[in-house]
C-alpha cells in the first residue's frame, strides 16, 4: 500500500529583482510504499532537496500535492522526521535532550522520554556521550544524534537530505551501514536524497533518478539486492552492474546541467 | 608576535596590570614632577587622601549606594519592558513592523537632551534619574534583542518544526534559548551605558550621588575628589562587568561565544 504519494508536485521560485522566475522542479509524481527505502538520485541543483523539503512541509509546492496516509500535507509535522545535511542539533541541549526534543513537544511522560532516548542513544552507539553538548562532538556523532532525534519521534516516514554529505568517506560508509542496519530492523519508510551513486545503490530498494534543473524523475530503478546488506556488497558484480547503469544516467544529466550554466 | 596566537592566563594578567601601573606612573610623574599645574590635575596621593576623606568624613559611601541604586533601578526597568518587547519583535514580524520604525527613531533621541524636560515633568527626584537611564537604555536594548531573536538560525527552526514543534514551542524552545547568551551580552553592554547616563543625570539637578559630588568638587576646585569619583565609577563598572561575564559563562556553558 502506498504510504506517501506525490501528485504532480512542482516548484517555481519567484524571480530575483525582476528577473525571470526559476523553475526548480517540474511536475513530479512518486509513490512510496510502506517500508520502502527510496533514494532520490540527481546531480547537484536538480531540485531533489526542494522536493524533500516539500514533502517535509518546509516549502509549499507551486502545483500538485503531497498525500501521506490519505491526508494532504499542509505543513511540517512530527509524522515526517527529517535529518538535514547541515548540523542542526540544538547547541544548548545535550545529546540526550536533543533526542528528547520531539517527545517533550508531544507531551510524552518524562520517564518514557528517558527510556526511549536511552534506547536510541544505544542504537546509534553514543553511550557515554549523553551529556555532551553538540559542539563537543565530531560531525559523524552529530549526525548520529540527529538520526536518533528523528527516529525517537517514531515518524511515519523518515526524510534524509544528504545527511552524510559533509562527512569524510570512512565515516560516511559507517553511517550508511548504521542507517541500513536500523532500517533492516525497523523497516521504517525512508526517502533519502543523495548525489552519491554508490550510496543510493547500497541503501535503496528503489532509486529514482532525477534530471538536471528543472528536475523531474526520469527513471525509477528497483535495486534487487538481498538484505541484510554487507559492505562487501559494494564490490560485487551485481552492484557494479547497477552502478554502470546509473553512472550513465547521471552523467547525461550532469553534462546537461553544465551546458545550461554555460548557456547563461 | 604571530597574529591571533593566544597568550597564557598568567601573561594576560601581567600585561593587563602592567598598563595600569604604567598609567599610574605617567600620571604621578606629570603631577608630582611639577609638569602640570596642581590646580587642574591632582596627583595620585592627593586623590587617595581626598578619597579617604570623602569616605570617612563626608559619607561618600551613601552617594555611591544612591548612584548604584539609580543605575540598577533604571536598568532593570528598561530590561523588564525591553527584553520581552524585543523578543516579541524578533519573533513576530507584524509586531516588528509596528514598533521598529519608532524605536529606531527614538534611539537617536539623546537621553541627556531630555533632562530639562524630565525635570519639568518629574522634578529633580529619583523618578527623573530613573527616566533618564530608562530612555538612554530602553530603545537600544529593544533593537538589539529584536535583531538577536530575528537572526536565529533558520535550520534550527526548521528542524524543530519537523520534530513537531508549533509556534509556541518554536518561540519557547528554539528562539529563546538560542538568543539567551547574546541577549545577556546585550544587557551587559547596556548596563555599561546606564552608568554614563546616571552621571549625566546627577551632574544636573541632583542632591546626592557620585555625579553630584563631582559637580560640588568642581565648585571647590578639588580635582582630587573629582578624579576619585571617576575612578570609583570605573571600578564599579569593571566589577559589574566581571560579574555579568561570569554569570553568563555559568548560565550558557554550551555557547562558544562565552567559552
Amino acid at each position: 500500500m502506498a504510504r506517501l504519494i506525490l501528485e504532480g508536485v512542482s516548484r517555481t521560485f519567484p524571480g530575483v529583482r525582476g528577473g525571470p522566475p526559476t523553475r526548480a522542479l517540474e511536475p513530479t509524481s512518486l509513490s512510496v510504499a510502506d517500508n520502502d527505502f527510496i533514494c532520490l538520485l540527481g546531480p547537484s541543483g536538480c531540485g531533489k532537496s526542494t522536493l524533500l523539503r516539500i514533502v517535509a512541509g518546509l516549502d509549499a509546492p507551486t502545483t500538485g500535492r503531497v498525500v501521506l496516509d490519505g491526508a494532504a500535507v499542509g505543513g511540517p509535522g512530527a509524522d515526517r522526521g527529517m535529518v538535514f545535511q547541515s548540523y542542526t542539533l540544538f547547541p544548548w541541549l545535550t545529546v540526550e535532550q536533543n533526542i528528547r526534543f520531539g517527545l517533550r513537544e508531544k507531551g510524552v511522560p518524562a520517564a518514557a522520554q528517558a527510556r526511549i532516548a536511552a534506547d536510541y542513544v544505544a542504537r546509534v552507539g553514543l553511550e557515554g556521550f549523553e551529556r555532551h553538548y553538540p559542539r563537543m562532538l565530531s560531525g559523524g556523532m552529530q549526525q548520529r544524534t540527529a538520526l536518533a532525534r528523528a527516529l525517537a519521534n517514531d515518524p511515519k516516514i523518515l526524510l534524509l537530505d544528504e545527511p552524510f554529505g559533509a562527512l569524510d568517506n570512512q565515516t560516511r560508509a559507517l553511517m550508511q551501514e548504521l542507517l541500513l542496519g536500523i532500517w533492516e530492523t525497523d523497516r521504517k519508510t525512508v526517502l533519502f536524497v543523495t548525489h552519491d551513486i554508490d550510496e543510493a545503490i547500497f541503501m535503496a530498494n528503489r532509486v529514482a533518478v532525477m534530471t538536471a534543473r528543472p528536475g523531474r524523475i526520469k527513471r525509477e530503478l528497483t535495486i534487487d539486492l538481498p538484505h541484510p546488506r554487507h559492505y562487501t556488497l559494494k564490490t560485487s558484480p551485481a552492484f557494479s552492474a547497477y552502478k554502470a547503469q546509473l553512472t550513465e544516467e547521471i552523467r547525461v544529466e550532469s553534462i546537461r546541467a553544465l551546458e545550461m550554466t554555460r548557456a547563461l | 608576535m604571530r597574529p591571533l596566537v593566544p597568550v597564557t592566563t598568567a601573561a594576560r594578567i601581567l600585561l593587563g596590570v602592567a598598563f595600569f601601573v604604567l598609567f599610574l606612573a605617567a600620571w604621578a610623574l606629570a603631577t608630582l614632577g611639577g609638569y602640570v599645574n596642581r590646580t587642574f590635575l591632582a596627583d595620585p596621593l592627593t586623590m587617595a587622601v581626598a578619597g579617604w576623606r570623602l569616605l570617612v568624613v563626608y559619607g561618600f559611601a551613601r552617594d555611591i549606594a544612591v548612584t548604584i541604586w539609580r543605575v540598577v533601578g533604571g536598568f532593570v526597568l528598561a530590561a523588564v519592558i525591553g527584553v520581552p518587547l524585543g523578543i516579541a519583535m524578533g519573533a513576530w514580524k507584524p509586531v516588528e513592523a509596528f514598533f521598529e520604525p519608532f524605536v529606531s527613531f527614538a534611539r537617536y533621541l539623546p537621553a541627556s537632551g531630555f533632562i530639562p524636560l524630565l525635570i519639568l515633568w518629574a522634578g529633580i527626584g529619583e523618578t527623573q534619574k530613573l527616566l533618564v537611564i530608562f530612555i538612554g537604555s530602553f530603545f537600544q536594548l529593544v533593537l538589539m534583542v529584536a535583531v538577536t531573536v530575528g537572526s536565529t538560525r533558520r535550520d534550527l527552526v526548521e528542524a524543530a518544526y519537523t520534530l513537531g514543534a508549533r509556534s509556541g514551542g518554536i518561540v519557547r524552545r528554539v528562539l529563546l534559548p538560542s538568543s539567551a547568551p547574546t541577549i545577556a551580552e546585550s544587557l551587559r553592554l547596556v548596563l555599561g551605558w546606564a552608568w554614563t547616563y546616571v552621571i549625566v543625570a546627577e551632574l544636573i539637578g541632583a542632591s546626592s550621588g557620585i555625579g553630584h559630588m563631582i559637580t560640588d568638587s568642581q565648585a571647590l576646585l578639588d580635582t582630587g575628589q573629582i578624579i576619585f569619583g571617576i575612578v570609583v565609577i570605573g571600578v564599579i563598572g569593571l566589577a559589574s562587568d566581571y560579574l555579568f561575564k561570569t554569570l553568563n559563562q555559568r548560565l550558557f556553558p554550551w555557547s562558544l561565544a562565552t567559552a
